[in-house]
């Protein structure tokens, strides 16, 4: 599907998406620079970057959706389990108990915790039974750690953040956890600053070689690396990810795929398309899924974020296509209250039942 | 007798009038009562900054050197239909109560609407997707126009209905000389057929 259209093409686009539309050597020098980062040896031409023209190729960006989209909307096997960001916490005096039946309660039969909070305390074996006795009892799953990290700021930033990346692995291994997500992050301190530099060789061999240490680290682990593909970062599309993934060498790399946060102005309309290339590509590489939705609603490409199932993504094929990988589960957040994560999720649930695709557990009606 | 006939020569005439008078006349031009009208909740609600109508937004990007604009709508009504100008944006109702399939604002989707009159009131329904994109939830309008008693005051009483939530709100209109095509003091254009 997306081998019709250049490198070159497709860093225009991005480029032009980055406000950069008016500078065309600046294109030259974005495409010059991700070639750049190739190892010349044994690399097949990189043409399979970017989604298809639609047309006008000559003169128009291919910003609008084609005609006719296919939309295959069969519905896989897969009951996908829902979180959101009302995350799981081990703050000292926790009734895990009644944390777990809320979640339940609320409807959310997964969770994840936020690595800070998680890792700033040790806690004792007999809480960590306690916690994996009442996830059991409530059948709720903890699959996850959450690690907003940098593993490529600046010295010493990126080794402090290789280190808590390291001791989220062993905790989450201690927690019989899936994963840890985390991302590549920015050259500069604040991971959510692009810096100019993010897409250089510079920050990919830095990426690499943090994730090389992270993996060498926790050697023998089986909780997964989940990046998180975002716009402000080296790790921002697809192609990048499996690059990334070969360039590691360490099937525990995974993706932790948030389709919004590659979202630009090349395929804020074409959401289908993205979803579909996307999940083409990455789906047994995929550990888990955030639900978000968004609009474009301004001059700049300047997207914000809107209610899921209310925006230009499209929810139909998005489930669906989870529905159609392993022990799928779904990330809410963003979102600004426990109301809205309830209005997000009869949202997602409707839209699921609609296609078929099974959402596991129930929302309380009393909730909903 | 020859009053009679008078009398009922009368009847006959005015029938039109009766007949028009049997349902609400919605025809001319309006202008949005803001003082008395809720606020609009963004037809892309959530977005982080209000969206364009929302709380907060609005004014974001565009020109410059306008002040507030006043918004007007026109209405023109006939026998079978009803067709509405707001804000650059046209509307054909047609009043059989039937669904009717038309593209939504995006081009890319589809909406089913219905439109009939139901006492005083004219009763629009619309289901179509959020936003008119592929894959969104499922969206029912529903929009209620009813008349003072005057003729002078119009109301439309909008619910928005999508498994996430519920939202009502009203709209006051009072009726407004400004024609089609004329500019408005406020600095709007008011839109022209």
């Amino acid at each position: 599907m997306a081998k019709n259209i250049s490198r070159r093409k497709f860093f225009a686009g991005a480029a032009a998406a980055s406000g950069l539309a008016a500078a065309a050597p600046v294109k030259l020098a974005a495409a010059a620079t991700a070639a750049a980062a190739q190892t010349p040896a044994a690399r097949k031409p990189a043409a399979a970057v970017g989604l298809p023209d639609v047309w006008g190729q000559d003169f128009l960006y291919q910003w609008s959706p084609p005609e006719n989209v296919k939309r295959d909307l069969t519905p896989g096997s897969a009951q996908i389990r829902l979180s959101c960001s009302q995350d799981i916490t081990n703050r000292e005096g926790s009734d895990y108990a009644a944390m777990f039946k809320a979640m339940r309660d609320g409807g959310w039969t997964a969770c994840e915790a936020a690595s800070a909070g998680w890792l700033s305390r040790k806690m004792p074996d007999t809480e960590v039974k306690e916690i994996k006795a009442q996830l059991k009892a409530h059948d709720v799953v903890f699959y996850g750690i959450h690690c907003a990290g940098n593993i490529i700021a600046p010295d010493p930033g990126a080794e402090q953040w290789q280190r808590h990346i390291i001791d989220a692995v062993h905790s989450a291994d201690d927690m019989g956890c899936q994963l840890v997500l985390t991302h590549s992050g920015s050259m500069y301190p604040d991971r959510n600053r692009p810096h100019p530099l993010n897409w250089s060789r510079e920050a990919w061999s830095r990426s690499v070689n943090a994730l090389k240490n992270i993996c060498k680290s926790t050697a023998g682990s089986k909780v997964e690396i989940a990046i998180e593909p975002v716009n402000t970062e080296a790790i921002n599309n697809p192609w990048a990810f499996l690059r990334l993934r070969e360039d590691v060498g360490d099937s525990r790399l995974m993706c932790g795929l948030d389709i919004t946060n590659m979202v630009f102005s090349s395929n804020a309309f074409r959401m289908t398309e993205m979803l579909n290339t996307t999940f083409d590509l990455l789906e047994d590489k995929i550990s888990y899924v955030h639900a978000k939705d968004f609009v474009w609603d301004g001059m700049l490409p300047g997207l914000d974020w809107a209610m899921n199932g209310t925006g230009n993504m499209d929810y139909e094929t998005f489930l669906v296509r989870i529905s159609r990988i392993k022990d799928a589960k779904m990330y809410v957040e963003f979102l600004r209250s426990a109301d809205e994560y309830q209005q997000a999720q009869r949202n997602i649930r409707a839209i699921a039942a609609k296609v078929g695709v099974k959402v596991y557990g129930t929302q309380a009606q009393s909730l909903a | 007798m020859k009053k009679q006939f008078l009398m009922l020569m009368l009847g006959v005439m005015s029938l039109p009038v009766v007949a028009m008078a049997a349902g609400p006349d919605f025809n001319g031009a309006w202008a949005r009562d803001a003082a008395n009208s809720d606020p609009a909740p963004s037809a892309m609600w959530l977005t982080m900054n209000g969206g364009p109508g929302g709380p907060g937004g609005g004014g974001r990007g565009g020109g410059r050197g306008f002040g507030p604009a006043q918004v007007i709508m026109t209405v023109h009504q006939d026998a079978k239909s009803v067709h509405v100008e707001l804000q650059g944006v046209t509307r054909e109702y047609e009043l059989d109560g039937k669904s009717h399939t038309k593209t939504t604002d995006t081009g890319i989707q589809k909406a089913e609407i219905t439109a009939n009159l139901q006492g005083d009131t004219l009763v629009i329904g619309t289901s179509q997707p959020y936003g008119g994109m592929p894959g969104n939830a499922t969206l029912n309008i529903k929009e209620v126009w009813s008349l003072s008693a005057d003729g002078n005051t119009l109301t439309i009483t909008t619910t928005r209905d999508v498994p996430a939530k519920q939202e009502t709100f009203k709209q006051v209109y009072t009726r407004t000389q400004a024609q089609p095509g004329t500019i408005c003091s406020a600095g709007c254009i008011a839109p022209g057929r």
